[in-house]
C-alpha cells in the first residue's frame, strides 16, 4: 500500500483533483443559484456570452461523450487484451494492454473536466430544464459521483499495480473487470438522464407531472436499449482508437521492430473493433425498435421523416466501416505467406459489399420536382423504391456482415498448410465444439419455437395472420438443422464442407429467403417485420459462432507456410486504420445528433417543451460541421494527452537506463 | 515533422469529406426541418396539419403523396384492394361497420372523428394499434386543428361538411387557454383603408390583383373572407414580406421557351399539350409544351415586396384595418358597390366584374382550380400548404 501511495504524484491524480475542484465549484455555484433564485427574475434560457446555448451544450456534451467512450472503451480493450495475453502467454499482449491503460490517466482527467464544464453549461444555460431534471434525478447525481470516485481509485489501482501483480494476474484482471463494471454503472446512470428526456416514464398522463419513483425514471423504455448500444459502441471505439494510435506510431516509426509492433497492434485493435461491430447493427435495430414502440411519431421521424436523410449519412458511416475493415484485412493478407491462394475470392466479396452498400444507402424517396417525377414515372423509382425499404436494408446489412466474416476466415487460414484432423484434436475440441454449436443451435430453436407459437394478437394482428409466421419459423428450423449437419461433417473430419454448407444456407436464408419474405410481411402483417429482422440476425450470428468454433479446432496445431511478416504493410493500410477511427468518431456524432434530435421541440419528450428560439432541427450540413469540429477538437486533445503521457514514459526510460 | 504532416492533412481531408457529404445531403433533401403551422378550419389547413404539425404523414400516405407505409394509405391507391378507396369514401363503409359493431349510428364523419379521438376503437386489419392521440402531447392539436384534419380527410373522395363534425369532450377539453389577442400598433381607419385598397392609383392598390366581394383582379388570392381564416400576424406578413409564405396555387413559375423567351407568372393549369400561366397583367397565357424548354418554380411571390417603403404607417394600418373587417359576412353585406361613397368606382368595377367573369370562364376551360381561393397557411420556409378556402365553400362542395 505504501508502495502505491509513494508512486502517486500530483500529475497522476490530476483527474481526481480536477473532479473535486469542479464538484466544489458546482456545489458553490448551485448554492448561489438557489439563493439568487429568490431575488432574481426567473430565466428559462441563457446564452453563452451571446452565443447559441444549444450549440454550446452540443459541443461540450459531444466532446464529453467522445472522451467518455474512450475512457470506457479502452478498459474493455485493455482487459480483453490482457486476458488474451494470459491465455496465449505472449508478453506483447500484456505490454499492449498496459500501454493503453497508461493513456487513460490523462484522458480520464480531461473527461472529468469536460463533465464538469457540461454540468455548468447545462445549469447556467438551461436552468428550467435542469430544475426539472434535478427534481427527478437529484439522488442519482450523488450515486453518480460516488461511482466516479470508485472508478478513479480502481483505474489508478489497475494501472499502478500492473507490475506488482505481475504474477497474480487473476487479481489484476479482476480489478480490470471491476473497473469496467463501475464504468458501465456510471454510463448507465448518465444514460438514464439522456433516455428519460426521450422516453419519460412515471408521468401522469392527465397532468403530465412526474409521479413515479427514481427507479421509474431510470428504468425508462429506452434505457436498456441505449445501454446495450453504447456498451458495444464503446468496445468498437476502443478498438479503433487502438488501431489509429498504432497507425500513427507505425507511420512515424524509425525502426523495423517498432513498425512490426505497431502493425500487430493495429491488427489487434481492428480485430476487436470488427468483432464488436458485428453485434452493433442488431443493438442499433433494438434501440430503433424501442424508439418506435415508445413513440411511433418519434420512430417515423427517425427513419422516414425529418432524420431519414441524416440516416443516409449514418449509413455511409457504417457501410464505410465494414468495407474499410475488409480492405484492411485484404491488405493484411499481403504479409501472410500463402494467403495469395485466397486472393481470388476478394473480387467476389468486394462485389457483394459494394452492391450491398449501394442498397444500404438507397433512400426510399427523393425530394423531386414534378418534372423529375414525370421523367421517373412517379414519386418512387419503379425498382429502386424497394431498396429503400427496411426488408432490403435488413438483408444487405446481414450480407455485409457475412461478407466481412468470410474475409476474416480467409485471413485466418492464409498461411495454414497441413492440418490435423478434427478427430485427433482431443476431447477438449469436441466438447467445446459441442458447447458452442449447441448454444447456437439452442438459440435458433428457441426463437423458431417462439415464432411458431406467436399469438397474432400480441402484434395486433387477426388470428389468420399466424400463417405468415410459419415460414420464418421453418427457416430457423432449417438453420438449426444445418448447424447439426456442419457439426456432423466436422466430427467426420470434413469440417470445411460442413462450414461451407452452413455458410451457404445462412446466406440463402438470411439474405434471400427472409430478405425477400420481408416485403411480403410488410404488406401482409407489417408488425411482424421486426421478428423477421431478429430471425435474420440470429441466423447470421449462429452461423458465425458455429463456423468460427469449427474453424478454431479445424486449424489448431496446423502447420504454417511461414510466419506473418509483421511490419510489412503499406502506408495505405495505416491510413485505412486512421480513417476507420475517424469514421467511427463521426458516426458516433451523427447517431447522437439523431437520437437527441428526435425529441424535436421538446426537452423532455411530450412533457417539457423547448420554448427557446433554438427549438428547431438544424440542417444536416450544420450538424456535420459541428460534429466535424468536435471530432477535430477531440483528436487534438487526445494527441496532446498521448504526448504528455509519453513524456512521462520517456523520462522513466531515461531514468532506468541511467540507473 | 515530415512524417506527421501527411497524417494531419489526411485527418483534415477526411473531416472535410464528411462536411461535404453533409452539404450534399442537405442540398438533396432540401435543408432544415420546419414545423408546419396552419390556421383556419378548412381542408387546406387540414392538409397542412396532416403533412406538418399533426405528423400524420409520418405514418400515413395519401395516394401518391408521402412515402409512409406504417399505417393505411388514406388516398386512392393500388396497394391493397380493401384500402384502395380514398378515406372520404372508405369512411362510409367503415361507418356502416362501426354501426353494426357498436349498435350506434355512425356517419362517415363520425368514423373519421372517432379515428382521431379514440384511434384504438377500430384498428384496420394488418396494422398495429399504435396511433397516438393527436390532441394530446407531444402533438397537441387544438379542436379547430382536429376539425381541419377531419375536413381534409372528408375531402379525400367524400363530402366536405364542417357541420357534421361533432368533436367529443376529450378533444374539446384539450383546448388550451386563449392568449391575449393580437393588436396592431394603432387602430387604422377601415374606410380610408377600403379606398386605398380599391384605388388602383394609390400606393396600395390591392384590388389590382385581389378580389373582395367580386371586385378586383384575379392575379392574387381572393380576400373576401381573409380575416375569418387568417390571423392578423399572417396578414401583416403577407403584405410586408409576400414571399415568406406563398399561397398554394399562387406560386410563380418561370417558363423558358425554345426561342429563349422568359415568362414569369402564376401557373394556372397544365394538360398534356400546354401549361397555362397568369401574367402580372392578369392575362392568362397558354404555352404549348412543344415550345417549352424548361419550367422552373420560383421562390419569389409575384406580389410586389415594396409596401413597407411605399405605404406610410397610417396608410398601412388603414389598409390593415379594412382587411381585418373582411370576415365574409361583412364584406358581402357591405358590398362596396352598394356603398354610396363608392358609386363612382362602382361603375368602373362593374366593368371589371365582366372581365373577371370572362377570366373565370377561361380558367374553368383550362381545368383550373384557382377559383377556390387558396392561400398558404404554412409558416415554414419549406411547406406549401393552403387554407383560405373557407368552411362555407367547403359546405357547397
Amino acid at each position: 500500500m505504501r508502495y502505491l501511495l509513494t508512486k502517486f504524484t500530483f500529475k497522476d491524480v490530476s483527474g481526481i483533483w480536477i473532479f473535486l475542484i469542479l464538484s466544489g465549484i458546482g456545489i458553490i455555484s448551485g448554492a448561489f443559484s438557489v439563493f439568487g433564485a429568490e431575488t432574481a427574475d426567473v430565466v428559462d434560457y441563457r446564452t453563452f456570452f451571446g452565443f447559441d446555448p444549444r450549440t454550446t451544450v452540443w459541443i461540450i456534451a459531444e466532446l464529453h461523450l467522445m472522451f467518455g467512450a474512450f475512457v470506457l472503451g479502452v478498459p474493455m480493450f485493455a482487459v480483453t487484451v490482457e486476458y488474451v495475453g494470459v491465455l496465449t502467454k505472449e508478453e506483447r499482449y500484456d505490454r499492449l494492454a498496459k500501454d493503453f491503460t497508461r493513456l487513460l490517466s490523462a484522458s480520464f482527467a480531461l473527461t472529468a473536466a469536460l463533465g464538469g464544464l457540461l454540468t455548468f453549461a447545462l445549469f447556467t444555460l438551461y436552468p428550467k430544464v435542469m430544475t426539472f431534471m434535478s427534481g427527478i434525478f437529484h439522488e442519482s447525481f450523488y450515486i453518480y459521483a460516488f461511482f466516479f470516485f470508485g472508478e478513479t481509485f480502481v483505474l489508478y489501482f489497475y494501472y499502478y499495480s500492473w507490475d506488482r501483480l505481475k504474477n497474480r494476474k487473476g487479481i489484476h484482471i479482476s480489478a480490470g473487470v471491476l473497473l469496467n463494471i463501475i464504468g458501465l454503472i456510471i454510463m448507465g446512470i448518465s444514460n438514464s438522464w439522456a433516455t428519460y428526456m426521450m422516453s419519460p416514464s412515471g408521468i401522469d398522463p392527465e397532468t403530465m407531472k412526474f409521479t413515479g419513483t427514481l427507479m421509474d425514471a431510470i428504468w425508462n423504455p429506452l434505457w436498456n436499449p441505449l445501454n446495450l448500444h453504447r456498451i458495444l459502441g464503446n468496445a468498437v471505439f476502443g478498438g479503433y482508437v487502438a488501431g489509429a494510435y498504432a497507425a500513427v506510431k507505425f507511420l512515424t516509426a524509425q525502426t523495423e521492430e517498432d513498425r512490426a509492433h505497431y502493425d500487430w497492434m493495429g491488427y489487434v485493435g481492428n480485430f476487436i473493433a470488427i468483432v464488436s461491430l458485428l453485434f452493433l447493427p442488431f443493438a442499433g435495430y433494438y434501440l430503433g425498435r424501442e424508439v418506435y414502440s415508445f413513440s411511433p411519431i418519434m420512430g417515423n421521424n427517425m427513419m422516414g421523416g425529418a432524420f431519414s436523410w441524416t440516416f443516409i449519412i449514418q449509413a455511409i458511416g457504417i457501410g464505410s466501416l465494414l468495407i474499410l475493415g475488409n480492405f484492411y484485412l485484404w491488405m493484411g493478407m499481403g504479409r501472410i505467406p500463402g494467403a495469395e491462394r485466397y486472393q481470388g475470392f476478394i473480387k467476389f466479396i468486394l462485389f457483394i459489399l459494394t452492391l450491398s452498400f449501394a442498397i444500404w444507402l438507397t433512400p426510399h424517396n427523393l425530394p423531386l420536382s414534378s418534372g423529375e417525377q414525370l421523367q421517373m414515372g412517379g414519386q418512387y423509382h419503379p425498382t429502386l423504391k424497394y431498396f429503400g425499404l427496411m426488408p432490403a436494408k435488413n438483408a444487405v446489412i446481414n450480407f455485409m456482415i457475412l461478407g466481412t466474416f468470410f474475409s476474416f476466415l480467409l485471413y485466418r487460414r492464409g498461411n495454414i498448410s497441413k492440418t490435423i484432423p478434427f478427430s485427433k484434436q482431443g476431447a477438449g475440441a469436441k466438447i467445446w465444439t459441442l458447447i458452442f454449436t449447441g448454444l447456437a443451435f439452442a438459440a435458433i430453436l428457441w426463437y423458431g419455437e417462439f415464432l411458431w407459437n406467436l399469438d397474432p394478437k400480441e402484434l395486433d394482428l387477426p388470428p389468420q395472420k399466424a400463417e405468415v409466421f410459419s415460414l420464418a419459423a421453418w427457416c430457423l428450423i432449417g438453420q438449426a438443422f444445418f448447424i447439426v449437419v456442419a457439426v456432423v461433417f466436422t466430427f467426420k473430419d470434413q469440417g470445411k464442407i460442413g462450414q461451407a454448407i452452413l455458410f451457404t444456407y445462412t446466406v440463402i436464408n438470411t439474405v434471400f429467403i427472409l430478405g425477400i419474405y420481408g416485403f411480403v410481411v410488410m404488406a401482409e402483417a407489417s408488425p411482424f417485420l421486426r421478428n423477421i429482422a431478429v430471425a435474420q440476425w440470429l441466423s447470421m450470428l449462429s452461423c458465425i459462432i458455429a463456423v468460427l468454433t469449427i474453424d478454431i479446432f479445424l486449424f489448431r496445431k496446423a502447420e504454417h507456410m511461414g510466419a506473418i511478416r509483421w511490419g510489412k504493410m503499406s502506408a495505405v493500410s495505416q491510413y485505412v486504420l486512421l480513417t476507420l477511427f475517424i469514421v467511427a468518431l463521426l458516426t458516433m456524432g451523427i447517431m447522437g445528433f439523431i437520437r437527441s434530435g428526435l425529441r424535436e421541440n421538446w426537452h423532455v419528450y411530450g412533457v417539457l417543451q423547448d420554448t427557446s428560439e433554438w427549438a428547431f432541427t438544424p440542417t444536416n450540413l450544420y450538424a456535420a460541421k459541428v460534429i466535424a469540429f468536435c471530432a477535430l477538437t477531440f483528436i487534438i486533445m487526445m494527441t496532446i494527452a498521448f504526448w504528455l503521457s509519453e513524456l512521462g514514459e520517456k523520462k522513466k526510460v531515461v531514468t532506468t537506463s541511467n540507473s | 515533422m515530415k512524417r506527421v504532416l501527411p497524417i494531419v492533412i489526411f485527418i483534415f481531408a477526411v473531416l472535410a469529406a464528411f462536411v461535404y457529404v453533409g452539404q450534399v445531403v442537405t442540398d438533396i433533401s432540401g435543408g432544415g426541418v420546419a414545423t408546419a403551422v396552419a390556421e383556419g378550419v378548412s381542408p387546406e389547413a387540414g392538409e397542412a396539419i396532416f403533412f406538418g404539425k399533426g405528423k400524420c404523414s409520418t405514418c400515413h400516405s395519401v395516394g401518391d403523396e408521402g412515402s409512409a407505409i406504417r399505417c393505411p394509405n388514406l388516398g386512392e391507391n393500388n396497394i391493397a384492394a380493401l384500402l384502395s378507396l380514398p378515406i372520404g369514401l372508405r369512411a362510409t363503409e367503415r361507418a356502416a361497420l362501426r354501426s353494426e359493431q357498436t349498435g350506434e349510428h355512425f356517419s362517415a364523419t363520425d368514423y373519421l372523428v372517432e379515428s382521431l379521438a379514440e384511434p384504438g376503437a377500430f384498428v384496420v386489419e394488418g396494422f398495429k394499434n399504435e396511433m397516438p392521440y393527436v390532441y394530446k402531447s407531444p402533438i397537441g392539436l387544438s379542436p379547430d386543428e382536429v376539425k381541419a384534419v377531419v375536413l381534409y380527410l372528408q375531402s379525400q373522395g367524400g363530402e366536405v361538411d364542417v357541420a357534421q363534425i361533432k368533436l367529443p369532450d376529450v378533444i374539446l377539453a384539450s383546448q388550451k387557454e386563449e392568449s391575449e389577442p393580437w393588436q396592431p400598433y394603432f387602430a387604422g381607419d377601415p374606410e380610408n383603408g377600403m379606398e386605398l385598397f380599391f384605388d388602383e392609383e394609390s400606393n396600395a392598390g390591392c384590388a389590382r390583383c385581389h378580389t373582395v366581394a367580386e371586385k378586383g383582379g384575379k392575379v392574387g388570392p381572393e380576400l373576401t373572407t381573409v380575416s375569418g381564416t387568417r390571423s392578423p400576424q399572417y396578414i401583416v406578413e403577407s403584405v410586408l414580406t409576400p414571399s415568406a409564405v406563398i399561397a398554394s396555387g399562387f406560386e410563380s413559375i418561370l417558363i423558358i421557351t425554345n426561342d429563349e423567351r422568359y415568362l414569369t407568372g402564376i401557373k394556372k393549369g397544365e394538360d398534356e399539350q400546354s401549361v397555362s400561366m397568369m401574367l402580372d397583367s392578369g392575362e392568362v397565357l397558354k404555352v404549348s409544351k412543344e415550345e417549352i424548354k424548361e419550367v422552373a418554380p420560383q421562390e419569389t411571390s409575384v406580389m410586389p415586396s415594396g409596401f413597407a417603403d411605399d405605404l406610410t404607417m397610417t396608410e398601412f394600418h388603414d389598409v390593415l384595418a379594412f382587411v381585418l373587417t373582411l370576415d365574409g359576412e361583412q364584406a358581402i353585406g357591405g358590398d362596396a358597390g352598394d356603398d354610396e361613397e363608392n358609386d363612382e368606382d362602382g361603375d368602373e368595377e362593374g366593368d371589371d366584374e365582366e372581365d373577371d367573369a370572362e377570366a373565370d370562364e377561361e380558367d374553368e376551360g383550362s381545368g383550373d382550380d384557382s377559383g377556390e381561393d387558396q392561400e398558404d397557411a404554412d409558416d415554414s420556409d419549406e411547406s406549401d400548404t393552403d387554407t383560405e378556402k373557407d368552411v362555407s365553400e367547403g359546405e357547397e362542395t
